[in-house]
């Protein structure tokens, strides 16, 4: 299996290769015959590349210690599921893994638009297969090929990183990627409509849904991320602005930048370079985040000289695409005139350019505080770094402004406000916003930024709930249904918007979320078996939690543990037993077994409410280190870490409602949208219809 | 066109707040970053620069560590990854991260972030390198190899 996976990666190249050449040369000349030899060449490349990753898996699975890449990853005692998890969890696999998602959504593509769409397809495939070429090219060329032989054989592998055995850093980086090549296929739709010349809003309308797709998986990609640093890294944070977290989160700005600007483009013929721009730009983006977090290039600019050629290479190209990109968009500058301007200030298209110029602002702070250290060195010859608080201050008044704007965007009337359009939409919701800020300030909340956030939060809930209620009250009256019919025929009818809503839903519980970490409450304490702590919750109550003991482990080969050590800790709340919590620490076979220190792990114990999370960490046990029995119970001597964090798991509901209205958006359309509906004046008619 | 006028003008303003966020934030949150070497170079200059909070990027010395007073009181030292003669004690009081080692024969390396105190890095942030992103080197599962053939069977894992 593992020759045969060889053999696809190599016989994929010139596969690669042919359908980006008759992609272009098909739609230049417009042979018909070529462009069907470039479409089989995308299917046959998505077949040689899902047997080149199965020939990875059998590596793994068949612990071929002979190949560099299972052997510096696996270990014969690692789990199924990790093994086939090998796939992405280094550079070699993760790119030939980045090539099959790709190669997926091309196919799925280039099948779906089989019978429409033709005359974007030729150069579509053309820019698709030219992708493939490179990220080939790479695997091949770049010293990353999975398939490298060591030319000799190490009995066991180095082991995965115990950091890595968790379920969500399993589902973290293919949930990224998937986002990452998503964002490929409206890219090629773009390059091909800078190609053809057809510069109307149609490709942005076929490739809607993948935009949409595309930022979901992103989302829940940073999101599973976050929840990974939270349960693994063991200090009770989520998000650190760490070189690699911010690479994911750079391609997601722009892509909720540009899934905002195309709705003025469709609905008003702006914005057309602004968009190919952010296009362009994102696509540039997941291509630079795939280089970032697997490169090592910023974290340690000291020892980055490790793998070059793949700097240069990766560099190389996005040099080229944003060149062909620019000189493109240039050429067809008369042709992406604005069909229409800017009528007002108070206008929704006003409040969709803030939103994006800011969503901009924050992406190129966030890049400007990530390279940072490598610009200065370049141009100053003397690193500079900045870290957390550079990030904190400069993003978080753009999160405020970008939170209210999502209160104003969706309610505001195309072209110029009204004064009837804004008392309308803005009364409610506004006094709502400021009663919610002035109850929190009465009940002693002094924190500006939380108070703004809360205040605005409610303020953009408000406007959501208002306009959910105001269209379902409408289609009861006029269609005669009843509430819940009314309210599921009102989010069935327009999906996309509905949709949106609950998507804004998410986002703000998530931003509610944030505002909760400045009440992060932590205390330290070593304890003895039968001794307890006390930590008061922010919102009043007090938690007693006693160390019942310690159990171990020891030698659990099952779980490739060396060790493991569970401390036991039941916790009561104002007095009463509300359950247990047990935080460990681990330490697993790694490195072919020959290091005792080698592969720690810091199990948090976490015990989460809806409101908040009582977050324990065991962070030593002395007498572990002295050698001591553990049979004697003063030998069970423990250091926690004890820690309240409020609001936090509105962040992991707030993903799944963020993706309840993606999945809204997303799902395939059962009729025609009505005309009327991409009328400016159409999307108000029902609401307008109901007063 | 006053409307498009006042629009320009929000535009404009939207720039310029944010450009003043990031210029004051970098001027104000700023750290120099440095390899050992450049730091013991920058007090041989100027010995005041030991005030100034820095990051530095090294690898812990192996078998340098040992336990402060407290529980979470830690003690070790950082050298050069280049220069073996560059090196300096650490003090991190905190929770090690999972992946902090100073045995023998791993690299560990880390990043510490503070100022010097008599003598003494006092680190307010520790990290410590991820061992995803960097796979082992061809050496180094080679000299693995040869311990494991050393080894009796039972004791490979």
């Amino acid at each position: 299996m593992n020759i045969v996976g060889e053999l696809a990666l190599w016989t994929a190249l010139p596969v690669a290769v042919w359908g980006m050449a008759l992609g272009f040369m098909g739609g230049r000349n417009g042979r018909g015959d070529l462009v069907l030899s470039a479409e089989r060449a995308v299917y046959a490349t998505l077949g040689l590349s899902f047997l080149a990753s199965l020939g990875v898996i059998d590596l793994f699975l068949n612990d071929r210690f002979d190949y560099w890449y299972p052997a510096a990853y696996s270990s014969r005692d690692l789990g199924t599921f990790f093994k086939v998890s090998g796939l992405w969890a280094g550079q070699r696999g993760s790119l030939l893994f980045w090539l099959l998602l790709l190669n997926v959504f091309s196919a799925i593509a280039v099948w779906s638009n089989r019978r429409k769409n033709r005359e974007f397809m030729p150069y579509v495939i053309g820019v698709l297969m030219t992708i493939q070429t490179f990220f080939l090219v790479v695997l091949l060329f770049a010293e990353v090929n999975p398939f490298e032989r060591l030319g000799f054989t190490v009995a066991d592998g180095q082991g995965m990183n115990p950091q890595l055995q968790n379920y969500w850093m399993t589902i973290h980086p293919p949930t990224l990627y998937l986002g990452f090549t998503a964002f490929t296929i409206p890219f090629a739709f773009a390059i091909s409509a800078l190609l053809t010349g057809r510069l109307d809003s149609r490709w942005i309308t076929v490739t809607r849904k993948w935009i949409l797709l595309s930022w979901f998986f992103l989302s829940n990609g940073i999101v599973f991320g976050m929840r990974w640093a939270y349960e693994e890294l063991g200090w009770g944070g989520y998000w650190f602005w760490d070189p690699v977290e911010n690479a994911s989160l750079l391609p997601w700005l722009t892509a909720t930048a540009f899934l905002h600007s195309i709705q003025i483009q469709e609905t008003r013929g702006m914005l057309k370079v602004w968009n190919m721009g952010l296009v362009i730009g994102t696509f540039l983006l997941t291509i630079f985040a795939t280089f970032l977090t697997r490169s090592g290039l910023i974290e340690s600019v000291h020892t980055f000289a490790e793998n070059l050629t793949i700097a240069w290479i990766f560099l190389g190209f996005m040099f080229a695409s944003a060149a062909v990109g620019l000189v493109l968009v240039l050429y067809r500058l008369p042709k992406l005139r604005s069909e229409s301007r800017i009528e007002s200030f108070l206008s929704r298209e006003s409040a969709f350019l803030f939103n994006n110029l800011v969503l901009v602002a924050a992406t190129f702070a966030v890049m400007w505080g990530t390279l940072l250290p490598l610009l200065s060195e370049g141009f100053m010859g003397q690193e500079i770094a900045v870290g957390p608080p550079f990030f904190n201050r400069v993003n978080l008044p753009i999160g405020l402004f970008l939170l209210f704007l999502m209160g104003v965007g969706p309610v505001i009337a195309w072209r110029k406000a009204s004064a009837r359009n804004l008392r309308k939409n803005f009364v409610w919701p506004t006094s709502v916003g400021l009663g919610t800020g002035a109850i929190l300030w009465a009940i002693g909340i002094r924190h500006g930024m939380a108070l703004l956030t809360f205040a605005t939060s409610a303020f953009v809930m408000t406007t959501i709930v208002v306009e959910f209620w105001k269209g379902t009250r409408a289609r009861a009256r006029i269609e005669g249904e009843g509430w819940l019919k009314a309210f599921y025929h009102l989010i069935a009818r327009n999906r996309r918007r509905w949709g949106g809503y609950i998507v804004h839903v998410g986002v703000v519980m998530i931003f509610t979320a944030f505002a909760g970490a400045p009440w992060n409450t932590d205390i330290e304490q070593t304890l003895e078996p039968g001794q307890s702590a006390e930590i008061t919750s922010p919102f009043g109550h007090t938690y007693r939690l006693t160390y019942e003991g310690l159990s171990t482990n020891i030698n659990d080969r099952a779980q490739n543990l060396r060790w493991q050590l569970v401390a036991l800790m039941s916790v009561e709340q104002e007095g009463e037993r509300v359950g247990t919590v047990q935080p460990e620490k681990r330490q697993y076979f790694v490195g072919g077994n020959r290091d005792p220190n080698t592969g720690n792990a810091t199990e948090v114990g976490i015990r989460a409410t809806p409101y908040e999370d009582l977050y324990v960490i065991l962070a030593s046990v002395p007498q572990i280190e002295t050698g001591m029995s553990l049979n004697d119970p003063s030998a069970q001597q423990a250091h926690f870490r004890i820690m309240i964090k409020p609001l936090v798991g509105l962040i992991w509901s707030g993903i799944m409602v963020l993706s309840v209205g993606g999945l809204i958006g997303l799902w395939p359309a059962t009729e025609k949208p009505r005309a009327a509906k991409s009328s400016p004046g159409g999307r108000r008619a029902v609401a307008a219809a109901g007063d | 066109m006053p409307n498009n006028g006042r629009f320009m003008v929000g535009l404009v303003g939207v720039a310029a707040v944010v450009t003043y966020l990031i210029w004051t934030g970098v001027s104000e949150t700023m750290v120099y970053y440095l390899t050992p070497v450049e730091l013991i170079e920058r007090f041989e200059e100027d010995p005041s620069f030991r005030e100034v909070a820095v990051k530095v990027s090294g690898e812990v010395v192996p078998e340098s560590y040992r336990k402060g007073q407290g529980e979470l009181e830690h003690h070790f030292e950082i050298v050069d990854l280049e220069d073996e003669t560059a090196t300096f004690p650490v003090r991190y009081v905190g929770i090690l991260p999972d992946t902090f080692n100073d045995a023998p024969d791993m690299l560990t390396e880390a990043i510490i972030e503070g100022r010097f105190e008599e003598g003494t890095f006092e680190a307010t942030l520790l990290l410590t390198k991820c061992g995803s992103r960097f796979e082992a080197s061809k050496e180094q599962l080679h000299d693995q190899m040869q311990l494991q053939e050393q080894m009796p069977a039972d004791h490979i894992g």
